[in-house]
């Protein structure tokens, strides 16, 4: 609980300022800039609104958004900028033989970081006075015992040298801190102060208003893309530095998986028994899904009456609403036994456990059977009417004019919703750590069990982590793997259903 | 011609056979449907059957004398709760004694039927009732798991041959104590309000503390999605102009959609714990923080709730539009107060719609730590957003991996719980749409 | 929605005595609350072509999907009265619409090509009706109802190219062809040249007035020259009421009713 209570109060109390009131501040900076803006565009037009350029309220939106837009970005930018530039400066300063003892640059940094958080603390609970704090020694105080007594633990026992770096640190923070609390006012009021200068009767308030919008507008459709820079980034620097440590042929093509921790460089990390599990999985789920999905689809577009179909289509759909946690249980609860007593020693003896390929591969099938349905309904309900029309009008059956003329129309949409399906089925990860196994299997027999490429990352992220080992940075590799083979099938499917949808548009 | 001279009245052997080739085909339509509605059937059907039990809880209720001497001792040492255990035993055997029931009530007897909680829940009755002191009360009390799933059926004399907590003299025992009276199955509200218990006391477990951790996550969720979904919609439906990055950012969102959640979780972690809060030094950003789960849900959840979002802008008709710029409007001017009003309703059900994916949305979670032991009374959490915390999926998922009887039964009833959760939510959706739908 | 039954449908099994080839006698057609064709009686004659004219929305189109059960994927609609094929009444439960629509065939107002080759467009309807002992007879077939088409000097060397890639004109008479391949015994055509420039019209009312020959044809138009051009009787509708019928030549001339004289004169339509 002491934990936590330190990092509240440092989240809110970082600096000399705390960032709440800062904001406070210029939130009152901001509503008085709409205040003055308004009154002095009014001003300005004697009163009469209409013979201002805008509505009076836009002269007040104006200034506000000068106090807040340039302010804020010189906010969030230090508040980017300045620990790291901090980190280096200190990192910089670090002695040598601090770091030649064994220990690296990183662990000593964080040596550093937590004896000034733990200073910070002591200071705030009035342990020791803020000028104490400048000129403890390690030779006077034992600071470890004085940290211990206001619930920050550390390490070990602290040495001059990181004491003094420590110190460094604490007053270039609070430094950085004035420098950024002045700064940022000072921004917010020139913002003011410029707006209420800008502010005349023929100032075209609306526009400058609504241009600043769309920048906030474009910025947040810019979110996705953010978004998938992250994701590329995240994979792709730990990856490397998998590769780095691990040979990377010995990753795509190596046939077996048994990660150990401390297994460096020669433990077996091979992709292939992962990625035959992963596809054994989706494939028969696939061979579950795409018939039921599709013979359902087929049905309620073309037979079922209007007041079936509107009871049919969202009851299957709950199928697709339930989480997939609930799955992963359903398979090793119910259906995994289930198969037990069939497949299993008591029957014909193929089973070990009730985690195996078929488990999960058949739930997994449940669970897709709504995403291939509603996917192929959209799709079937696309081919135009004429052609059914076309096919009946020459005395075709309905079953006739479905596999003849409508299933073959349909076909690449069709095709498109497989490929996605298949792709959901890779990517799925509870069903899978529940159903499917633990153990990197290569085997044919689908009752045994065998493990995903989705379940490995969760297993090698998840526990007592060292992110600096192979066998951990292995499930970044594992992630690229699964990001790059669901990407490809996403956009090859999109291709194809959009080329299918120009077809008929 | 084949049928030329053939009446129309006689079907040709051609078209009977056409005809049940028919039938057969559309039999398949109808098993398929059937399936579909079997497998959704049999699985709320393994649901409720499975889970309910985790509603209901085996309590005894028991005249326990609190004996003044008794308890200050127990208070005085460094085990209360033994002590306080003592009171019960007695006042079970007072109980067994008053019914008539003669059987050995041995420590391990007592430790077999009660709740290793229960001594605690005496406890807090004291310090609540410092009145009540030496006078003797009836107090209910939580029976063991195993208890529990004896009256349940979880639990037979079969399935008990190689326990070692629990003996079949116990549950005869427990049989006279039932036929007694004294042990009945009442609603368990500490399922629904409490927090999560150690191994040994799947009795004690409830929900309440992942049910605030996905509340909170579901707040940031909102919080960031609604606002930046709404922004990108309206700048890619009404302002973007048709050109190669916009095309780019539509592919690209529609390919985050698809991305698996498991994806997500690793950038979280990577971005979130590793970047920021590790190298930048940003505290909020900690493992196990609702915030940073939030947050991972938010990128998840994002382009599902832009899609909806475009669709429904794009459901307004131009001449709205039209309309507002034909009276002078400017472009934005038309958007916001035109537009977005009429497509919000549209927007709200595509928000909680995808709120509702989120909040049974699990392997993210895994991986920013939010399958931590939390046990910190709710009350007490000092931050909401930044205390580590689970979800209601996580809950389940760690629930589900203690591999025990009585812990699959609190997952079934977890799953209960986020499943009236999520139709709660979808129902508001439904409602939202059926309200406020128009057809232009 | 496919096909459905019509248990509404009148059950007659009484022959009609007559000599035409369709005959429709107190039909009454609703669209859900919609009365779409109001007691409407015509005899269509064999190997003869029949026009239906009238303003849009007057039911013309309706009243021909009548004639070949078409109507019957249509959910809501309720059809009333008698209509017989050869005097047999085709709204009889033990009717299967199928055997009826390969008798009556039809061809659409836009050119529906199946997304196929030109050969299995035109083979479609044979196949199903298996009406080629071979490889060899189905060749035939198709040869034949594209040359009675008037496509098959255009598609001879591009059999297998797909259907979809054929210019409008050609499209519809590949269509006609795919009709015609399956012998029927009447041809409905639901305005088969709205879609068409001038020069494909010609090509497709020159081909209705071959198909003369060896089928009934009715034919749903909306231009009043077209009626005049192909065919010999003509039916008038309005408001779902036929409200005349006769001689093409008598009703473009002499007509009886006012309201036909309006619409042919321009004033009404």
């Amino acid at each position: 609980m002491a934990l936590t209570r330190r990092a509240a109060t440092n989240f809110f109390a970082g600096g000399d300022m705390s960032a709440s009131i800062l904001l406070l501040c210029l939130a009152a900076l901001a509503t008085l800039g709409f205040f003055l803006g308004r009154s002095r565009a009014l001003a300005a037009a004697e009163g009469k609104a209409s013979d201002l350029h805008s509505r009076p309220h836009y002269y007040g939106v104006n200034a506000a958004l000068m106090v807040l837009l340039p302010a804020l970005a010189l906010l969030a930018l230090w508040s980017v900028i300045a620990p790291l530039t901090i980190k280096a400066q200190i990192a910089q300063s670090v002695p040598q033989e601090l770091v030649a003892e064994g220990a690296s640059l990183d662990l000593v940094m964080t040596d550093v970081r937590n004896l000034a958080d733990g200073l910070n603390t002591a200071v705030k609970q009035g342990v020791i006075s803020e000028a104490k704090s400048h000129s403890l020694t390690t030779d006077t105080t034992d600071i470890r015992a004085l940290l211990g007594g206001v619930g920050v633990a550390l390490g070990s026992d602290v040495t001059p040298e990181v004491l003094g770096l420590a110190k460094h640190y604490r007053a270039t923070t609070r430094a950085s801190g004035l420098w950024k609390t002045g700064l940022v006012l000072a921004a917010g009021l020139a913002g003011l102060m410029l707006a209420y200068l800008r502010t005349t009767k023929e100032f075209r308030a609306r526009n400058s208003v609504e241009k600043t919008v769309r920048a906030v507008l474009v910025f947040a459709a810019g979110i996705a893309i953010l978004t998938t820079i992250g994701i590329f980034l995240a994979l792709i620097f730990n990856t490397v530095e998998f590769f780095r440590l691990y040979n990377w042929q010995d990753y795509l093509f190596g046939t077996t998986w048994q990660p150990h921790s401390g297994g460096g460089a020669s433990q077996p990390l091979g992709l292939v028994p992962l990625l035959w599990g992963t596809l054994y999985i989706s494939l028969i789920a696939l061979v579950v899904a795409v018939p039921i999905g599709l013979f359902a689809a087929i049905y309620l577009a073309e037979y079922a009456s209007a007041r079936v179909r509107s009871t049919v289509k969202p009851l299957l759909e709950v199928l697709a609403g339930i989480p997939s946690i609930v799955y992963g249980l359903f398979a090793l609860l119910t259906v995994g036994p289930m198969l037990m007593s069939v497949f299993g020693n008591e029957g014909l003896g193929w089973m070990q456990g009730a985690s195996s390929v078929m488990t999960a591969g058949l739930v997994m099938g449940i669970m897709l059977i709504p995403f291939v349905s509603s996917l192929s309904d959209d799709i079937i309900t696309a081919v135009p009417q004429a052609l059914r029309d076309g096919s009946l009008g020459l005395g075709a059956t309905p079953s006739e004019t479905i596999r003849q003329v409508v299933l073959p129309a349909a076909l690449p949409g069709i095709v498109g919703a497989v490929i996605l399906a298949a792709s959901r089925a890779i990517g799925e990860t509870m069903l899978v750590v529940f159903g499917a196994g633990a153990a990197g299997k290569l085997s044919l027999n689908p009752f045994e069990a065998m493990t995903t490429v989705t379940a490995k990352i969760v297993s090698q992220l998840t526990g007592d982590a060292d992110f600096t080992a192979p066998e951990v940075l292995v499930a970044y590799a594992l992630g690229t793997t699964l990001f790059v083979v669901t990407l490809c099938l996403n956009v090859l499917a999109q291709i194809i259903v959009s080329k299918y949808r120009e077809q008929y548009t | 011609m084949t049928n030329a001279a053939s009446s129309l009245y006689t079907e040709s052997a051609r078209t009977k056979k056409r005809n049940s080739a028919e039938r057969r085909f559309k039999a398949y339509g109808l098993a398929a449907i059937g399936a579909g509605l079997f497998f959704l059937v049999v699985l709320l059907w393994q649901i409720i059957g499975n889970g309910a039990g985790a509603f209901l809880q085996t309590r005894l209720s028991l005249p326990i004398a609190l004996d003044t001497a008794a308890i200050e001792k127990a208070e005085g040492s460094m085990m209360k709760t033994s002590g306080y255990n003592k009171l019960i035993v007695a006042g079970l055997e007072g109980a067994m004694e008053a019914q008539g029931i003669k059987a050995v009530l041995d420590k391990k007897a007592a430790k077999a039927l009660l709740s290793s909680g229960a001594p605690n829940t005496l406890r807090q009755f004291v310090l609540k009732n410092p009145d009540k002191l030496g006078q003797t009360v009836t107090l209910s009390l939580a029976g063991s798991s195993r208890l529990d799933g004896y009256l349940k059926g979880r639990v037979t004399r079969d399935s008990i041959a190689d326990d070692k907590a629990i003996r079949p003299e116990h549950l005869d025992l427990a049989d006279a104590l039932q036929g007694a009276g004294l042990l009945r199955k009442s609603f368990n509200w500490g399922f629904i309000t409490g927090n999560d218990a150690s191994d040994l006391r799947p009795e004690q477990s409830g929900m309440g503390q992942s049910v605030l951790g996905s509340l909170a996550m579901m707040l940031v969720v909102l919080a960031v999605c609604l606002p930046v979904s709404v922004a990108a919609s309206i700048y890619l439906e009404e302002f973007a102009p048709k050109n190669r990055l916009t095309a780019f950012i539509e592919v690209n969102i529609s390919n985050l959609a698809a991305v698996p959640s498991i994806v997500y979780g690793i950038l979280a972690l990577a971005a979130f714990i590793q970047f920021g809060g590790g190298t930048m030094g940003i505290e909020a950003f900690r493992a196990s923080a609702p915030l940073v789960g939030g947050l991972a849900l938010s990128l998840m959840t994002l382009p599902t709730i832009i899609i909806a979002t475009r669709a429904a802008l794009k459901a307004v008709p131009q001449s709205i539009r039209d309309a507002a710029l034909g009276v002078g409007a400017s472009q934005m001017q038309a958007v916001f107060h035109h537009v977005l009003p009429l497509a919000m309703p549209g927007i709200m059900t595509g928000t909680i719609i995808g709120l509702a994916a989120a909040l049974g949305e699990t392997a993210p979670l895994l991986l920013i730590g939010m399958v931590a032991f939390v046990q910190t009374d709710i009350a007490s959490a000092s931050s909401f957003f930044t205390d580590p915390n689970v979800g209601m999926p996580a809950q389940i998922y760690i629930w589900a991996t203690r591999a025990d009887g009585a812990w699959y039964e609190r997952a079934w009833g977890g799953i209960i719980l986020l499943l009236i959760f999520l139709a709660l939510m979808n129902a508001v959706a439904i409602f939202l749409r059926r309200k406020f739908e128009r057809r232009w | 929605m496919l096909d459905a039954t019509h248990p509404n449908g009148p059950q007659t099994e009484t022959p009609v005595s007559t000599q035409s080839k369709l005959s429709a006698k107190d039909v009454n057609v609703h669209y859900g609350d919609t009365h779409a064709i109001k007691d409407v009686n015509v005899e269509i004659d064999d190997k003869t072509v029949t026009a239906f004219i009238g303003p849009s929305g007057c039911g013309k189109s309706t009243f021909l999907r009548c004639l070949n059960r078409m109507n019957d994927t249509i959910d809501i609609c309720r059809v009333t009265g008698l209509i017989t094929l050869d005097g047999e009444d085709i709204y009889n439960p033990k009717v299967d619409p199928v055997q009826l629509r390969a008798k009556v065939g039809m061809v659409f107002q836009k050119p529906n090509p199946f997304p196929k080759s030109i050969f299995d467009n035109v083979a479609y309807g044979p196949r199903i009706h298996g009406m080629a002992a071979d490889k060899a007879a189905l060749e035939q077939i198709v040869e034949t109802a594209l040359k009675r088409a008037a496509l098959w000097g255009e598609v001879k060397d591009r059999l297998h190219a797909p259907g979809t890639g054929l210019s409008g004109g050609q499209q519809q008479r590949l269509c006609i062809a795919r009709a015609v391949a399956t012998e029927p015994e009447v041809l409905l055509m639901d305005e088969p040249c709205s879609a068409l420039d001038p020069i494909a019209t010609a090509q497709v009312e020159e081909l209705i007035d071959e198909l003369r020959q060896n089928f009934s044809v009715v034919i749903v138009t909306h231009s009043m020259q077209q009626a005049a051009r192909v065919s010999q009787k003509t039916a008038f509708f309005h408001l779902g009421n036929l409200v005349e019928f006769g001689e093409t030549s008598q009703i473009f001339t002499n007509p009886h009713d006012a309201r036909t004289e309006s619409y042919i004169t321009g004033r009404i339509g």
